[in-house]
């Protein structure tokens, strides 16, 4: 049983990994405008469609790996500009129908758009093939995808503690009113917190459309580890959202391995014992909410 | 926190909600008014969202065209005929909630659908309540024509037993005696296992290991990894839907299907179609298929409905589209010949009657005794890239296996289905 361990505890870690990414993206929403996105797995289906229907043109992999998240940060900037911002300053409770609501009209445009089947869509061919680690095979594209999102993490991380905007984004989940007195066009903050945290979904998006199947329903499968995600890694965190991520990712994969039926579970139980021993989430800072 | 607050308590809260909302999905938007005295109303209940929606579509498609079918033929009994659909998310509960809206505030007369059998199953025993005529057209679990059988209901797609006994001999003769399963955690899966482990013991195959996975599992490398250390001579892959591309595709990426043989019980071309070509491979059982004279027979009605379907919908028909056609045509059939919608009086219409099908060779019937629509299965190999003429045309089928050669006896299914007409 062991021999199967190391191959599953990176498995957990990518999977891990994708929660975290789409956590983050939750997070920095809900941080700064109090607004539960029930759409942002829409917006990860998006993003894996863009990137699809740009391949099926001819474009590269790479280039739709880069375009398509932008593409779906312009659809979400119109939904936040024209839907969001009339809501920020209501209780949460509407924000979360309108998004709950978007996601099913999303689900259905989907639908219509791209059809019910799922569509194919395979890794580029440099990606495509695997690492022999000992006794198996591992997917090239899976390590590929722990390396973008790392790299895109990073990046983030950096934006958000060495830049001015960014401090300017942190000071703003602190204390909006103070910042916008100093002289801070809060709307560009909201707009560009809304762009970032689309970014990352779409991102994950295009790879989750090659790793796993791309269909009308691919971003909301993910969407329920992802909430998760943020309550157990806790919310206003950027690494609780990393360590949240990697510790569901892992109770899954190895309950996976060797409990298959507590599988499905596992991440709750986890959410409940979190809850329990420390009701702000791991790395959750107190008094951001509340 | 200044401005709009969220309190945890309040995210649970809202989160809760949403998953709740998530569950009871979206009502029908459009009201209906009842059943006008000129129409006879069906009832359709199909996955429309979730891992099975591109099936529930493609029976839909099929159930329209015999619906239009009988309307140009001036409908039934003088009425034209009128489909109330409705989306059964692949839940059992849900299922019974629109079966129930169905029959009592759509008035329909009878129902038809299901891609999941956990939903053939709760909607079967919803319409015996209700007192109206189920054909399932795409749930395959020996239950509902076995020991849950009653009836009001009929079964058009094949139980497991039929799927598992078509394919175990080839897959043991082909690949060897050593099998590796991943099931799906659910009524259709636990009888697909029951089934080849029954072929196992005959043939004296052994199942060296078998996963259970829930349905909607998206990441199937914990199972995958474990595979071939097994050593198995083929792995079974039972998922259907969006779970099996899932698992056939990181199969793939694994490197799996280059060193093991893939096969099953069941292949369907919804799901061959989604999948990247270098991960078509593989020995399945065929349902149905939209080509060759194994299936089809050398009829021009049959490949006149193929070519129709076709230039409506982009895509060839599929067994889905079989399983739906045939529901509906049979449903209407069995009206028609009753002379009335009595329940009692459809159903014995349309037990043990013989009939032809322009889409299969040869005479088809639901069993009197369990209700099970008795037609051959085929199998086939995955033709990657289709033909040079076809890109859909992925099946090479190989072989035709006779209902009675792979559906249990009379005798055996006696033994569990006691169906009881009401007096």
């Amino acid at each position: 049983m062991l021999e199967h361990a190391a191959p599953e505890l990176f498995n957990g870690l990518i999977l891990g990994a994708f929660y975290a990414v789409v956590a983050i993206g939750l997070s920095l929403i809900m941080n700064l405008t109090g607004t539960v996105n029930m759409a942002h797995g829409s917006f990860l289906t998006l993003g894996g469609y863009l990137a699809f229907t740009l391949v099926a043109h001819g474009t590269s992999f790479w280039f739709a790996l880069i375009i398509a998240p932008l593409l779906t940060v312009a659809v979400g900037i119109l939904v936040e500009r024209t839907m969001m911002v009339p809501l920020y300053r209501r209780d949460p409770v509407y924000s979360l129908l309108l998004t709950f609501g978007l996601s099913l009209i999303a689900e259905e445009a989907y639908r219509l758009i791209w059809g019910s089947r799922g569509v194919p869509f395979s890794p580029p061919a440099d990606l495509a093939g695997g690492v022999t680690l000992g006794f198996m095979q591992f997917p090239t594209f899976r390590l590929f995808i722990v390396g973008v999102l790392a790299v895109a993490l990073g990046l983030l991380a950096l934006f958000l503690s060495r830049t001015r905007f960014g401090l300017r984004l942190r000071a703003a989940v602190q204390d909006t009113e103070m910042i916008a007195a100093l002289g801070t066009n809060t709307q560009i903050l909201y707009m560009v917190n809304f762009a970032l945290g689309i970014f990352l979904a779409g991102l994950a998006g295009v790879l989750a459309a090659v790793m796993f199947q791309l269909s009308p329903t691919t971003g909301n499968q993910l969407l329920m580890p992802a909430f998760v995600t943020v309550i157990v890694g806790g919310m206003g965190s950027l690494y609780g959202a990393i360590a949240g991520g990697v510790l569901i990712g892992l109770a899954i994969s190895l309950t996976t391995l060797y409990i298959p039926a507590a599988s499905e579970v596992a991440m709750y139980v986890l959410m409940a014992i979190v809850l329990l021993v420390r009701p702000r989430g791991l790395f959750g800072e107190e008094g951001i909410f509340g | 926190m200044q401005g709009p607050s969220l309190r945890r308590d309040r995210f649970i809260q809202g989160a809760a909600a949403g998953a709740a909302a998530a569950a009871f999905g979206v009502p029908a938007f459009i009201p209906r008014r009842g059943e006008a005295a000129d129409v006879i109303m069906i009832g359709v209940t199909e996955p429309y969202s979730g891992v099975y929606a591109a099936y529930g579509e493609s029976e839909t498609r099929g159930a329209q065209a015999a619906v239009d079918a009988w309307n140009k033929k001036g409908g039934v009994l003088g009425r034209q005929v009128k489909m109330a659909k409705e989306d059964e998310q692949s839940d059992p509960g849900i299922g019974v909630q629109k079966a129930r809206k169905l029959v009592n505030q759509d008035k329909c007369v009878a129902l038809m659908g299901t891609v999941s059998s956990a939903v053939s199953l709760s909607i079967s025993g919803a319409a015996n309540a209700l007192g109206v005529p189920f054909i399932d057209s795409g749930g395959h679990t020996d239950d509902v024509t076995g020991k849950d059988c009653k009836w009001n209901t009929f079964r058009v797609c094949h139980s497991t037993w039929m799927e598992t006994h078509a394919t175990g001999a080839t897959l043991a003769k082909k690949f060897g005696k050593k099998w590796y399963l991943i099931t799906p955690d659910y009524a259709f899966g636990h009888s697909l296992s029951a089934g080849y482990r029954d072929v196992a013991q005959k043939l004296g195959a052994t199942i060296v290991h078998e996963d259970l996975t829930p349905l909607g599992t998206t990441d199937f490398s914990p199972y995958l990894t474990k595979v071939l250390p097994a050593k198995p001579d083929v792995l079974l892959i039972l998922p259907q839907g969006d779970d099996f591309i899932n698992c056939v595709k990181q199969a793939n990426q694994f490197g799996i299907l280059k060193r093991i043989p893939a096969g099953g019980p069941q292949v369907e071309l919804e799901a061959v179609w989604a999948l990247p070509p270098e991960a078509r491979v593989g020995f399945w059982g065929v349902e149905w298929y939209y080509k060759g004279a194994s299936v089809l027979g050398n009829n021009a009605a049959g490949a006149k409905w193929v070519a129709d379907y076709r230039k409506k919908y982009g895509t060839p028909p599929t067994a889905r589209s079989f399983f739906g056609y045939t529901a509906m045509d049979r449903l209407l059939w069995g009206i028609s010949e009753a002379k009335s919608t009595d329940p009692v009086k459809i159903a014995r219409a349309l037990e043990g009657t013989h009939f032809t099908s322009p889409l299969v060779a040869g005479t088809l019937f639901f069993r009197k005794e369990d209700h099970q629509m008795m037609w051959p299965m085929w199998t086939a190999e995955i033709r990657a890239k289709g033909t040079p003429e076809d890109k859909y045309d992925v099946f090479n089928i190989i072989d035709r296996e006779p209902a009675l050669a792979i559906e249990q006896t009379v005798a055996e299914k006696a033994k569990v289905c006691k169906m009881n007409y009401p007096s």
